[in-house]
């Protein structure tokens, strides 16, 4: 028989195949549903508002801080450093190469712990590695990190260096905060220009 | 007859990749459900349900209890089944899920841990799948940043 009609008969059966698959590969999560269950369980991939502060202070260049809210409450406050990703705009072929960083964790937070959780599902069940969820998200950081007092009289070197932590945590946060937009757009770029410079890229 | 013998690699080659295609969808660990159903409910807000909806809901339902140590007075529902979250997919409880009717809510201490049921639930196929929750909207600041209006950066910050 001839090669031609044997490869058309070979390309009309996996199409009909592939047309009666009942979903999208593309759009589906790649990990089996015990992976992502076993990896949701583990408490590894949370983090503190403690760690992410501590991380800030440092200016820690392998993590990404990832703002699920919608722009408008981004703009009014973030955690320095944060990138805006809107839930909504989550599946945006955009943020692909965002989440393909392997090495760089990603740690999501939103207001509450619902949209940053199930950011993390959804991310980490499209095969996206070293995603966290900072725990408790923004009203987290503004109980812990923005209104932390210290009450007493004697403070224990882990008290201290913790206060301090969250000390220098309030400050950063404060200040980008409070700059006005164009200020705060002017840092961000110094910011970026710094890390080219620190990558070894040219502007 | 001699047709077929010329046509046997490819009969094979279709055959293979039927079986496992066949194999993939009968495989019940296997996500089918596009992930933006997941994004859009969770947009919505279609995914949760408050104590108050809950107490006034007249369709059946099943709580799917997936980590509380006890659960307050306030949440002792009739139809409640307590399930480890790590055994969510064990046989018998997938049988539970499959077999319960109505509205399936999902509750845990932590709304993390019934974030990330719901979600693998969601794509697993399972529809009509809320999380319980005590407040309107677990997604509200509740606190107001106040700008500090003599905040400066280093001027070499820039």
């Amino acid at each position: 028989m001839d090669a031609r009609i044997k490869y058309s008969l070979l390309l009309v059966g996996i199409g009909i195949i592939l047309a009666f698959l009942p979903y999208n590969a593309t759009d589906a999560f790649r990990l089996k549903s015990d992976e992502l269950l076993s990896k949701s369980a583990s408490e590894e991939n949370y983090l503190s508002v403690d760690q992410v502060a501590r991380m800030v202070n440092k200016e820690d260049s392998t993590i990404m801080l990832i703002d699920l809210r919608e722009t408008a409450q981004f703009k009014e406050c973030n955690i320095p450093g944060s990138i805006n990703i809107p839930f909504s705009d989550l599946l945006n072929p955009w943020w692909e190469g965002t989440f393909n960083q392997k090495k760089i964790k990603k740690i999501f937070y939103g207001n509450g712990d619902q949209t940053a959780n199930c950011a993390w599902a959804i991310v980490t069940g499209l095969g996206y590695k070293n995603s966290f969820v900072m725990k408790g998200g923004l009203n987290e950081w503004f109980k812990t990190v923005m209104l932390s007092q210290f009450r007493g009289e004697k403070i224990t070197p882990l008290e201290n260096a913790l206060y301090e932590t969250r000390f220098n945590a309030r400050k950063a946060f404060t200040q980008i905060n409070s700059l006005p937009d164009s200020l705060k757009r002017q840092y961000f770029k110094a910011k970026e220009i710094k890390q080219l410079k620190l990558d070894g890229g040219c502007q | 007859m001699n047709r077929i013998k010329s046509l046997k690699i490819t009969i094979l080659v279709i055959g293979i990749l039927l079986i496992l295609v066949i194999i993939r969808n009968l495989d019940r660990n296997v996500f089918k459900e596009k992930a933006k159903t997941a994004v859009d409910a969770v947009r919505n807000n279609s995914n949760v349900i408050t104590v108050n909806q809950l107490k006034k809901l007249t369709a059946p339902y099943l709580i799917i209890d997936i980590g509380s140590e006890s659960r307050p007075d306030s949440l002792q529902f009739q139809h409640a089944v307590k399930i480890a979250f790590s055994q969510l997919l064990d046989k018998a409880n997938r049988k539970i899920l499959n077999d319960a009717k109505g509205e399936l809510i999902l509750y845990a201490d932590d709304v993390a841990t019934a974030s990330r049921a719901w979600v693998i639930l969601n794509q697993l196929g399972y529809k009509n799948l809320r999380i319980l929750t005590f407040e309107n909207n677990p997604e509200e600041l509740k606190y107001k940043f106040q700008p500090d209006t003599t905040a400066r950066l280093e001027q070499d910050s820039f």
